[in-house]
């Protein structure tokens, strides 16, 4: 599904997001993109969906050379890939009703089946008191929330998540993980950025650990001694 | 266009008109800053269109007289002979012989009550001519000029009149006018383009982050672009709407006051409004106007990632 060769990325001002990082991840696979605040966790995310270009390597998503993607050509790589972003994005000016359509608009879904998957998708979240809503009036979990039925509303082959439990209480990002699992578990591949090391103990997942721009380490889950080791990163 | 793409269009309408409905203000400004240029555009239009309507109406009356010398005796042959003669020249319609006879007549019932004068005349002073019509493209005083030479080069005619001066002089006007038209009109949709471009932009920076993340959740380059160039175009037909609304309103008003100098500058016809053929042009200028002005200002926004 997504293969990694060399990729550098450098921002203006010689700060690194990345630096040499080759990873592969197979279909269907679930992955936790992991180490300190600024390692590059959201830089390699935001490569992947092709909002930033790499300075240097290849990077193919889905059979896609997304390092030679044109710019007419992101929109179809990015309807195959639901993201969930850290600071949420959504429309501040629309329901979540269509917060959440917008996808299946965007991929041209007759008006009848979107709303029919919304509200089916939104329900299942637990939000279908809220269709009406604006974002802003809901609370961060219902926000968050929200923000997964985006992504994951078109049932797209990938989904990345990036700190999709930042600021949640534990219960609530058990909640959020538990959305995830599911969507995983009907076939999707799933890379989840997260320095919460609560999440890495409780699932044991594949974990690619950065730090700096580099990759640290890239473990199996069968490589895991039980119970996973403990890591702790600071929080800045 | 297969139906899924049809439905993105759909979308990116309702899209369009939601972003009208967020952002009214600019909305307002727009269409209004528009409106009056188009405004100006328009009563220049109207003043033109009228002016033309007098040029075309003296066209029709345009007509070259060509008196017979005295001496040409008026035999149906002969006279035959010339009438079918100026008929073959270029840009003639047609040619009507006024015999002396006749000529007297028409002077007659143009002088009316004061046609006793002509009773104390011993003969008919009055020379027989030829009316020649002319086709309507050669109404222009260029080709009326060749003409009149053409036909005063035949022994037979002592004097070929067609009301030069007159000619000459409108033409002259007409040109000043239409080339003054050119100019104020390339003006006025520089200056409205560039108004529709900035109040585009207006709206696209109000939706930045929307823009931002319809991009972010793989909205392709013309599902974030049409509601822009239909909320340009919808802004040009409202603005021409408004236009054509005060213009008539103006005319309606202003015609009283200033009937009368038009009536002198017009001759015998009142001036007339836009009819359907100007006022569906006016639409299509607002709203090719807008969807430049759309096009314009979101040829930028491709690069961004
Ligand atoms: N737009 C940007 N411009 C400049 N530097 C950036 C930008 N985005 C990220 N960085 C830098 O790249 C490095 C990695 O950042 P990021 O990928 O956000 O890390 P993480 O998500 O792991 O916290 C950091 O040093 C950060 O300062
Ligand atoms: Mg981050």
């Amino acid at each position: 599904m997504i293969q990694m060769y060399h990729v550098e990325m450098r921002y203006p001002g010689e700060t690194y997001g990345l630096r040499d990082v080759s990873v592969s991840i197979k279909r269907g696979e679930f992955v936790f993109l992991t180490g300190p605040s600024g390692a590059g966790k959201t830089t390699l995310l935001r490569l992947l969906f092709g909002a930033e270009h790499p300075s240097m390597g290849q990077i193919v998503v889905a059979g896609r050379n997304v390092s030679r993607l044109s710019s007419a050509s992101i929109p179809e790589l990015r309807r195959q890939i639901g993201v969930i972003f850290q600071d949420f994005k959504l429309l501040s000016e629309r329901t979540v009703f269509e917060n959440v359509g917008i996808t299946l608009e965007i991929a041209g879904l007759p008006r009848r089946e979107l709303r029919a998957r919304t509200w089916s998708m939104l329900r299942r979240l637990g939000l279908g008191h809220r269709l009406d809503h604006r974002p802003r009036t809901l609370s961060g979990g219902e926000q968050q929330r929200v923000a997964i039925a985006r992504a994951l509303v078109n049932d797209p082959p990938l989904l990345l998540a990036d700190e999709p439990t930042g600021n949640l209480d534990p219960d609530l990002a058990l909640d959020i993980m538990d959305i995830i699992a599911d969507a995983h578990a009907r076939g999707t591949t799933v890379i989840v950025a997260t320095h919460d090391p609560g999440l890495l103990e409780r699932y044991p997942h594949r974990r690619i650990v950065l730090d700096n721009g580099r990759l640290v380490m890239d473990r199996r889950p069968d490589a895991f001694p039980t119970p996973a080791p403990q890591v702790v990163w600071p929080v800045s | 266009m297969d139906r899924h793409r049809l439905r993105r269009l759909m979308s990116a309408l309702r899209s369009g008109i939601r972003g009208i409905r967020a952002t009214p203000l600019i909305f307002a400004l727009s269409v209004s800053s528009m409106a009056a240029g188009l405004l100006l555009l328009g009563t220049y239009l109207l003043v033109v269109q009228n002016m033309r309507a007098v040029i075309e109406r003296f066209g029709h009356e345009l007509r070259v007289v060509a008196f017979l010398k005295p001496s040409v005796r008026p035999e149906p042959a002969s006279l035959d002979a010339l009438r079918v003669r100026f008929e073959a020249l270029d840009g003639v319609s047609r040619v009507r012989f006024v015999s002396k006879g006749q000529a007297l007549e028409n002077l007659r019932a143009d002088l009316g009550r004061e046609a006793s004068i002509l009773e104390g005349l011993e003969r008919n002073p009055l020379p027989a001519s030829f009316e020649i019509e002319l086709a309507s493209e050669s109404r222009s005083p260029g080709a009326v000029g060749a003409l009149a030479a053409r036909i005063a080069e035949s022994e037979e005619i002592d004097e070929v009149r067609y009301g030069e001066d007159w000619v000459q002089g409108y033409a002259r006007i007409l040109r000043a006018v239409v080339w003054l038209g050119a100019g104020l009109g390339a003006f006025l949709m520089l200056l409205l383009g560039t108004i529709v471009a900035g109040t585009v932009r207006l709206a696209l920076y109000a939706r930045t982050d929307e823009i931002q993340i319809q991009r972010l959740v793989g909205a392709g380059g013309l599902f974030v672009r049409l509601p822009f160039y239909l909320e340009g175009a919808l802004q040009g037909a409202v603005a021409a709407a408004v236009a054509l609304a005060v213009l008539y309103g103006l005319f309606q008003l202003g015609l009283p006051i200033v009937g009368d100098l038009l009536a002198f500058m017009l001759g015998r016809s009142a001036p007339a409004f836009f009819g359907a053929g100007e006022i569906a042009l006016l639409f299509v200028m607002g709203v090719g106007l807008g969807l430049g002005g759309a096009v314009l200002s979101l040829l930028r926004l491709e690069e961004a990632p």
